[in-house]
């Protein structure tokens, strides 16, 4: 034997479970998870493996050879130079399918030279090229004044400069980590709201059917308000463990964004968390209000206000904490229950949280369940076996049951 | 033996006085027939025994102590208003609500099997509920009052939507519970039903309880008059022969000119009544007029004109 809740639990979960229509759909989501996933990993390109940089140099400047195979090259791996005459330089240059391609060739003279590009200049190219070239003129006037250019190179070589910053710099949010945030939270947003309609329509579906009145007649409204809200979390955060844990094995196992340096495991555990604490929230929220209508078609009149407060914390963290994640009204915000859910999440994933913030976060909104519970059970008590229109809220709250 | 006390129940919605001061008792093994008209209060009183209301003043009390949650859960209990998870497979449903009384789920399942099959819808256990025609949705709906093996039966209007052989079980069943020590209350407007199956009868009206007892008790109350029919004679003949007959009143019966009500109210006076009438007509009927429960009820109703044209 189960105690009530249990029960109640049990069948709520099941009944939602075991149907052809979410076992469907589920596997759909978790299918395009996974093609999102790949998507990704085949549409993001990998990054180009760098290949050099390959000048052509007229003999007449060799001298610039070793100046321009020192050159830092920028995002190409060196530079290669190779001895071309005019002839060959001309006709490979014009040749859009030579492999590995020729990036242009040099010719002049060592202190004025002369760059021949198939057709659009490249400052890259002309950068090092001038550099090589007032290198040479260096060693060439050094080594005419007696000095040893090698000693210069080297001296050169040995400076360095050092940075320091008055302004300490803004945070910088990372796009990768934005993603993962708006995931997170986008995620809670989608369960919230289909738990709390769900709760909504189960507790209407036993008011309208009557059947509440024989469950009433065995357990304690507040164990049947408990059951049915314990029962549609666990198939929630059922749900949520499914497509989350799908998500995160497509990013970690696949290697979409193999950049990111987010701990993913942590994310999801703290979406977990946050999950429970919301659901807790907006639950007992959903299940208290729908009780003071008897329609399915009524539901929308007391679950309206409640995705709209849904709704406004989504949104507020989903702008603003981006925007200023070290403002003094997001810190504010995600200090409040019904925003704590989804604004904690954001702000930890893109790293703005001091130390302190998200466990007194964490202990607010735990405080407040045990007042929405009595709140919700009060409610739900007064309101469920009554029928007809809707019930004033305030009539729920102080009438006799 | 376990009985259910009903003790001193009242209840207001607002400024309607739903039950005033309702007290009765159905003993252990006994079936008791809970009758009223529209609106009187057995909704409500059938309510409040299982908790589902509270009661503003009063007590319910099982075995001698209050009926609480705990006990509450070896009551079966069929609302007027039908409840069932549309949805949801007969033999699940019927499994959640044994189980939410308390039975192991190994109990539950033979039960299960038990009552859809002995209320002849253990055909449809595999269907959900709103696929099934009303009276074996009624049938489901009794099951689930019967499957946890109650041993208190609370049923408001059980018999209303049921076929003859569905009420034939179901009179059977309750019988059946009776006999095994269970105290069982049920409300119906089918007075012949309640006549047929009851061990006493309750008449409710405007929230208090106006006539308990057995129907030969309910019938007994003195009120029921002899009937004298004849033949052979004018009316005004017999009539002027009664009226010398001491400590009787005469009235007419409805609809038939050779016949009279006798109201005794000196003993013995329908004896002298019948010889008077012997002597000059031939008698054909000479027998107290025993009221039906439905008359019996009119009587009770008829007494509140307010109550009267909504009387079953």
């Amino acid at each position: 034997m189960r105690g009530p809740i249990l029960t109640v639990a049990r069948r709520e979960f099941m009944t939602r479970m075991v149907t052809k229509s979410n076992i469907i759909s589920l596997a759909v989501m978790v299918g395009a998870i996974i093609a999102f996933g790949i998507a990704g990993k085949i549409l993001v390109p990998d990054e180009i493996e760098p290949e050099p940089l390959r000048l052509g140099l007229d003999p007449a400047v060799s001298e610039l050879a070793t100046h321009l195979e020192a050159a830092p090259a920028g995002a190409a791996a060196g530079v290669t130079v190779e001895e071309l005459d005019e002839a060959a330089a001309r006709a490979e240059l014009a040749d859009p399918d030579s492999d590995p391609r020729l990036e242009a060739w040099v010719t002049g003279e060592v202190s004025a030279p002369t760059v021949v590009f198939e057709k659009d200049p490249d400052a890259e190219v002309l950068a090092i090229v001038e550099q090589a070239a007032r290198a040479a003129t260096t060693a060439r006037a050094v080594a005419d004044m007696g000095g040893d250019p090698a000693a210069l190179e080297s001296a050169l070589a040995g400076v360095a400069v050092t940075v320091d910053q008055v302004v300490e710099p803004e945070t910088e949010i990372d796009p990768g980590q934005m993603i993962v945030s708006v995931v997170v939270v986008s995620l809670l947003l989608f369960a919230l709201i289909g738990s709390g309609s769900m709760i909504a329509m189960g507790v209407v579906e036993e008011k309208t059917s009557r059947v509440v009145e024989i469950l009433l007649s065995t357990i304690r409204p507040g164990q049947l308000l408990a059951g049915k809200i314990l029962g549609i979390g666990a198939y929630g955060l059922f749900q949520i463990a499914v497509l989350g844990g799908a998500a995160t094995g497509v990013v970690a196992g696949l290697g979409v964004f193999p950049d990111l340096e987010i701990n993913l495991g942590l994310t999801f555990l703290l979406t977990v968390v946050w999950f429970l604490l919301g659901f807790g929230v907006f639950a007992l929220l959903f299940g208290g209000f729908a009780a003071l209508v008897s329609r399915q078609e009524d539901i929308g009149s007391v679950t309206t206000p409640l995705m709209f407060a849904l709704f406004v914390p989504f949104y507020v963290s989903f702008f603003l904490v981006p925007a200023q994640p070290d403002s003094t009204l997001t810190k504010v915000l995600s200090q409040i229950p019904f925003f704590a859910p989804f604004m904690m999440p954001t702000r930890a994933a893109v790293g703005s949280l001091e130390a302190w913030e998200m466990p007194l976060a964490l202990l607010l909104t735990a405080l407040t369940i045990p007042v929405l519970v009595w709140i919700s059970a009060r409610v739900y008590r007064r309101a469920v076996l009554h029928t007809g229109g809707r019930m004033k809220l305030s009539e729920a709250l102080r009438g006799p049951r | 033996m376990s009985t259910l006390e009903i003790d001193g129940l009242s209840k207001s919605f607002g400024p309607v006085h739903a039950l005033r001061d309702l007290s009765f008792e159905v003993r252990a093994g006994e079936i008791f027939g809970f009758v009223g008209s529209n609106g009187a209060g057995k909704t409500t009183a059938m309510r409040i025994m299982l908790g589902v209301l509270a009661a503003d003043a009063g007590e319910v009390r099982w075995d001698g102590a209050a009926l609480d949650l705990e006990a509450r859960r070896e009551v079966g209990y069929m609302p007027e208003e039908r409840g069932l998870y549309p949805k949801m497979k007969v033999a699940d449903q019927l499994q959640f609500f044994a189980e939410l009384h308390g039975m192991t789920a190994v109990e539950a399942r033979e039960a299960v099997e038990r009552w859809t099959d002995r209320l002849g819808v253990g055909h449809r256990r595999g269907d959900a509920v709103e696929k099934l025609s009303l009276g074996n949705q009624q049938r489901v709906q009794l099951a689930a009052a019967l499957v946890h093996n109650p041993r208190v039966l609370v049923l408001d209007e059980p018999f209303s939507g049921l076929d003859p052989v569905a009420v034939d079980v179901m009179s059977e069943v309750l019988r059946e519970r009776a006999a095994a020590g269970v105290p069982v209350i049920f409300s119906s407007h089918q007075l012949d039903l309640v006549e047929r199956l009851c061990d006493r009868v309750g008449i409710i009206s405007e929230g208090s309880m106006v006539a308990t007892g057995t129907i030969p008790e309910l019938r007994a109350t003195g009120r029921a008059p002899w009937l004298l029919a004849w033949r052979g004679a004018e009316a005004a003949t017999v009539r002027a022969a009664l009226a010398a007959v001491p400590g009787l009143s005469v009235t007419d019966v409805e609809g038939r000119a050779d016949a009279v009500h006798l109201a005794v109210t000196d003993e013995g006076a329908e004896q002298a009544a019948l010889r008077a009438v012997l002597g000059i007509a031939e008698v054909t009927e000479f027998a107290p007029d025993l009221p039906s429960l439905a008359d019996l009820f009119r009587d009770v109703v008829s007494d509140r004109p307010d109550l009267a044209e909504v009387s079953a």
